[in-house]
């Protein structure tokens, strides 16, 4: 006999507010539904009343995670739209601030996918070290989340000398500790029995649904905007692509792993190049020609997009928000097909989704 | 480098261009609405090929056919979002439940672009 179990939008198991419907032969998931818009803030048309350098801060508050992303993009699309060039140094911090944040949502989101397997040591070792990463977030931008590292025409923040040995330093300890880390990953029973063939999205279901991201990589589709579609100061950095074929719950962790290396290594290379010169172009409200323009980043989560109309005026027409977990979110009922009950809010968990930052 | 190029089409054209890139393993990074100042919609479908966007814009237009036949969900949640926003319609998509506003906002019927910002906060009062 089949049942319907309903799951969220607030569920212990679930990161975040989202309701699932569950379509169930005994232990057995038949089929799924999903429904969204739980949090729905209104930023978009909020934006439209604001000027450029409120609607920054504004898109900033957009996710508590990945907030530089969000400021970084809309920057980058104003600065496109209106022809401003933003400096070179500033570029550099921009591309700091932005892997240091990819590190600590990545391992955010080992710590809760762990938790949720019911690894609580491996869990709290990867939120220790995501502490150390926080604070020299903190050490940088003055904040924890919210940065307020980019301002139209570079950064707002230089780095000293004492700043980027720190940052250094932990650099070295964390790029350690991940390789304990990957390595207890690949080889743990615990781990394997809970998600290896858990989840599976298939490389041709990844494509024909539009996953992207980490999402997408751990399905084997080689997709990153950072190499693909280089901007801000990528095009400077060697780094690589991380992809697994396995497709299932246990690739997404590996994936995300493996990129934390590659995040060490872009802000390894950002920080002995560092070049010198003005931060940014000043702080005055700019006002943008008009034009429009749309500009991509790799976030944490995967390939956020920002739209931006400008009209001449210190103000956005219009802004245009489209983040990772609006292209994954949709994967979700093809990957609880075929499970279990009992792996569902694993499952959910390992897109890695902002449901707050979807919904906007 | 990332690069934006604007193309203009007309309704007949979004088909046939979303059947192409398709066909040649194009993702489509989103489609975007917004109301012009003078309050006309432009509709742009946002095409990613290499290091360019090729955005396929059409303005003017209230109603405009669904591709999420071809692209699936990558077409249809961005064609959902923007019927509830400011209102534009997509032939053979079902609209039949809101996608991520309240369906008690504005009786589940208004778009919230083009409702003016004092009748919103009104709205939001009464809730």
């Amino acid at each position: 006999m089949g049942y319907i179990v309903p799951i969220g939008p607030y569920h212990p198991s679930l990161e975040e507010p989202i309701h699932a419907r569950l379509y169930t032969e005994g232990e057995l998931i038949k089929d799924a539904e999903i429904f969204i818009g739980y949090n729905h803030r209104g930023i978009e048309k909020l934006a439209m009343q604001k000027n450029i350098i409120q609607t920054l801060v504004l898109v900033e508050r957009v996710c508590g995670i990945c907030s530089h992303s969000h400021a970084m993009t809309f920057a980058m699309a104003v600065e496109n739209a209106g022809g401003i060039k933003p400096t070179k140094k500033g570029e550099y911090m921009r591309v700091i601030t932005a892997e240091l944040e990819r590190l600590h949502s990545h391992y955010l989101w080992l710590g809760i996918a762990l938790h949720i397997i019911g690894h609580d040591s491996l869990f709290m070792h990867s939120w220790d070290d995501r502490e150390a990463i926080m604070d020299i977030l903190e050490d940088l931008t003055g904040n924890r989340v919210n940065y307020g590292m980019v301002t139209i025409g570079g950064a707002r923040r230089d780095i000293s000398a004492e700043q980027a040995h720190r940052t250094l330093e932990m650099l070295d300890k964390i790029e350690e500790s991940n390789k304990v880390l990957c390595d207890f990953l690949l080889n743990d029973k615990t781990v394997a029995l809970r998600t290896q063939g858990v989840g599976v999205l298939t490389t041709e279901e990844a494509i024909e649904l539009g996953a992207i991201g980490p999402h997408a990589r751990a399905s084997n589709v080689p997709i990153d905007v950072r190499i693909d579609a280089p901007y801000s100061s990528y095009d400077d950095f060697d780094f690589k692509k991380c992809v697994w074929p396995s497709g299932d719950v246990f690739a997404r962790v590996v994936v995300r792993v493996l990129e934390n290396f590659e995040s060490i290594k872009i802000i390894r290379q950002a920080l002995d190049s560092m070049p010198s010169g003005p931060i940014n172009k000043g702080n005055s409200i700019p006002v943008v020609k008009p034009g429009e323009y749309m500009n991509m980043h790799e976030a944490p989560r995967g390939q956020l997009s920002y739209k931006v109309v400008t009209n001449g005026t210190d103000k956005v027409q219009r802004v245009s928000i489209h983040v990772p977990t609006f292209k994954n979110a949709p994967t979700i009922p093809t990957m609880l097909r075929g499970n279990s009950v009992a792996d569902a809010g694993l499952i959910i968990a390992s897109i890695d989704p902002c449901f707050s930052c979807m919904d906007r | 480098m990332q690069y934006y190029k604007k193309i203009p089409i007309t309704k007949d054209q979004i088909v046939p261009t979303a059947e192409r890139m398709r066909k040649d393993g194009v993702i489509l990074a989103m489609i975007h609405g917004y109301l012009t100042e003078d309050g006309k919609p432009n509709i742009s479908y946002e095409y990613q090929l290499g290091e360019t966007i090729e955005s396929y814009t059409i303005e003017g237009e209230n109603e405009l056919p669904s591709i999420a036949y071809i692209y699936s969900k990558a077409a249809e949640w961005p064609e959902r979002e923007i019927n509830e926003l400011i209102g534009v319609t997509f032939t053979g998509l079902d609209v039949s439940k809101r996608l991520f506003l309240p369906e008690s906002m504005l009786s589940g019927q208004g778009q919230i672009f083009v409702t003016p910002m004092e009748e919103l906060i009104k709205n939001t009062q009464k809730h």
